[in-house]
């Protein structure tokens, strides 16, 4: 049980996203995926469920390529979950309809939702904090509370891995604490596993037990966070000079 | 529990909607520039009335009520599909150029004196070129924008009618008339019935089993391919039945607009989003528009008859003009 990059060659046009990459995800384990802004990461996330343009054994899903999820998309959707960078909001909807979309790939064609999909999304909505407004139109939300609502919706759909394109994302200080906190949680306790593109270098240092750093030209590096994570690293991958600072609690590095 | 209340609410709401559009073609077969008396109706329904009000029920009013039913329903599932296709709740057969598109296919096999199935399949081949142009066109590199996807469906319409035009001045003068009032939108030179009834069944029935995809896809691509949906079929499928409802309503009535973006507009503040109510609601509410607006049209300036489509726009502009302001 683990997604397995498998030498995976990717690239834009002609610019190199990464190179062989070969990389074990499992459950229980909270990555980050570190670059600059267009080295390729949220590319990266969505090739990893994207079955239309999957090659044989690249990219292996519970011990089965991702090309052969083609004709069971819905499984698929069981197993691994994303959460976008970006969502459209152009339809009137309610925050709880919103949510229960993350049933679809558990329903066949004429079911509807029964009261344990209602649970399950109401459940999601307790953890970000938002039961409160699950009436309340999706339009009317904050930033931060349409964030919260993707991660609800994302939650409803319940699967074992979650890729998420930075889900801190329009949130206050409290709010990521709160939601890295929850995902910490929820990956450690019900044994998820976590793939999440991040900016904040820090923050992936407090919460992530691994990391992949895309350099860009297709050179990466795969590890634990204790061992990636340091002065010339960073320096290397965002190309500026950065400086440690520590207390007893904390490690931070901050452009210097 | 909520859902199963609100599941009952909506079977009620259709069950009022079906019994409503029943009653509006009820009351369409008495009104029009000659009145009908119950007891005329009833003699009719006997068999011993006048001949002639027994052409104007049979042969008249009862077939035109149902055009504009199959019209109505077919234009109002057509918009809804539009709308969830390009996520945009302006999104409309008529506005996007794709009944442009369906009318002067229609017209070309007019001319050349084609039978009513080859003018329908020609509108549906019109109507499938125009939704794919439109769709290319507007998602373009930078992806989607309000004002790019209605400026792009603007042109193309605009391209449509001067096609139009051009075919109309080819145009033998004894059709001109019965053409122009085709184009505008009207029910009284019906064309036979039965293919309308048969693409808005088969449409319907195809639909249906879509909608809670379409649930999903309103909020894009990528969100509905993570939660299991195979997106590029899904969008096929909807290009073909949005083309041949648009074409079905167009070869039956012409041009008659705005109906698919009025009635799901009211029909999503009535139900909510959840297309598996919506699209049979708005089949029915739109059907119900239309047998409504034929009779305001039939009677407002009797005994000249309006094009039904000159009611719906007077409808359907204001509202399209005061939803396009809220919306940026």
């Amino acid at each position: 049980m683990s997604i397995q990059l498998n030498r995976l060659t990717l690239s834009i046009g002609n610019k190199k996203i990464c190179d062989d990459l070969t990389v074990e995800f499992n459950p229980g384990e909270f990555w980050a995926i570190l670059g600059i802004n267009g080295v390729g990461k949220s590319t990266l996330l969505h090739r990893m469920i994207a079955v239309s343009t999957a090659m044989s054994d690249e990219i292996i899903i519970d011990d089965k390529s991702l090309f052969n999820y083609r004709q069971h998309r819905k499984l698929l959707a069981t197993k691994v979950g994303l959460l976008l960078q970006e969502y459209e909001y152009n339809f009137p909807c309610s925050v709880l309809e919103a949510t229960l979309i993350g049933r679809h790939p558990y329903l066949s064609q004429w079911q509807w939702e029964s009261n344990e999909d209602i649970k399950i999304a109401e459940d999601a909505l307790k953890q970000t904090d938002l039961l409160d407004l699950k009436d309340r139109q999706v339009n009317t939300l904050s930033g931060g509370e349409k964030r919260r609502l993707n991660l609800a919706t994302l939650l409803t759909q319940d699967p074992l891995y979650y890729l998420l394109d930075e889900p801190t994302n329009h949130l206050d200080l409290k709010a990521q604490i709160n939601t890295l906190n929850s995902l910490k949680k929820l990956i450690n306790d019900n044994n998820k596993a976590g793939i999440m593109v991040i900016h904040d270098a820090n923050l992936a240092n407090r919460y992530c037990d691994n990391v992949l750093m895309l350099f860009g030209d297709g050179e990466w590096a795969a590890g634990s966070a204790a061992s990636l994570i340091n002065t010339a690293n960073l320096e290397r991958l965002y190309g500026c000079t950065i400086e440690k600072l520590s207390n007893e609690h904390h490690t931070i590095y901050i452009p210097g | 529990m909520i859902i199963k209340t609100q599941f009952y609410n909506h079977f009620t709401l259709l069950a009022g909607l079906l019994l409503l559009s029943g009653l509006s073609i009820i009351l369409s077969i008495f009104v029009g520039s000659a009145s009908l008396s119950i007891a005329d109706v009833f003699d009719v329904l006997l068999g011993d009335a006048t001949p002639l009000h027994q052409a104007l029920i049979y042969d008249l009013r009862l077939p035109r009520a149902f055009v504009a039913f199959a019209t109505g329903a077919m234009l109002s599932i057509a918009g809804v599909l539009m709308q969830a296709l390009l996520r945009n709740p302006l999104a409309d057969p008529y506005v996007l150029g794709v009944s442009g598109g369906a009318s002067f296919a229609a017209l070309l096999a007019m001319l050349f004196g084609l039978g009513t199935i080859a003018i329908t399949g020609s509108a549906f081949l019109g109507a499938l070129l125009s939704i794919f142009t439109v769709f290319l066109l507007a998602q373009g590199k930078g992806g989607w924008t309000i004002s790019r996807l209605l400026l792009t469906g603007v042109v193309m319409a605009a391209g449509w009618g001067a096609m139009i035009s051009f075919v109309l001045v080819i145009t033998p003068p004894d059709q001109i008339y019965s053409m122009l009032f085709w184009l505008m939108g009207d029910l009284s030179f019906s064309r036979p019935l039965l293919p309308g009834l048969i693409i808005l069944v088969i449409g319907l029935l195809l639909t249906l089993p879509l909608c809670r995809q379409l649930n999903v896809l309103i909020w894009g691509d990528a969100q509905a391919s993570s939660l299991g949906i195979n997106t590029q079929r899904l969008r096929i499928t909807i290009f073909f039945l949005a083309s041949l409802l648009t074409a079905g309503a167009v070869s039956l009535a012409g041009g008659v607009g705005f109906v698919g973006l009025v009635v799901p507009h009211f029909m999503r503040l009535l139900v909510g989003n959840d297309h598996r109510i919506l699209v049979p609601a708005s089949a029915l509410a739109g059907a119900i528009l239309l047998i409504v607006a034929d009779m305001v049209a039939r009677t407002a300036f009797a005994p000249q008859q309006i094009p039904v489509g000159v009611i719906t726009a007077f409808i359907g502009v204001p509202m399209f003009l005061y939803l396009l302001r809220r919306s940026t």
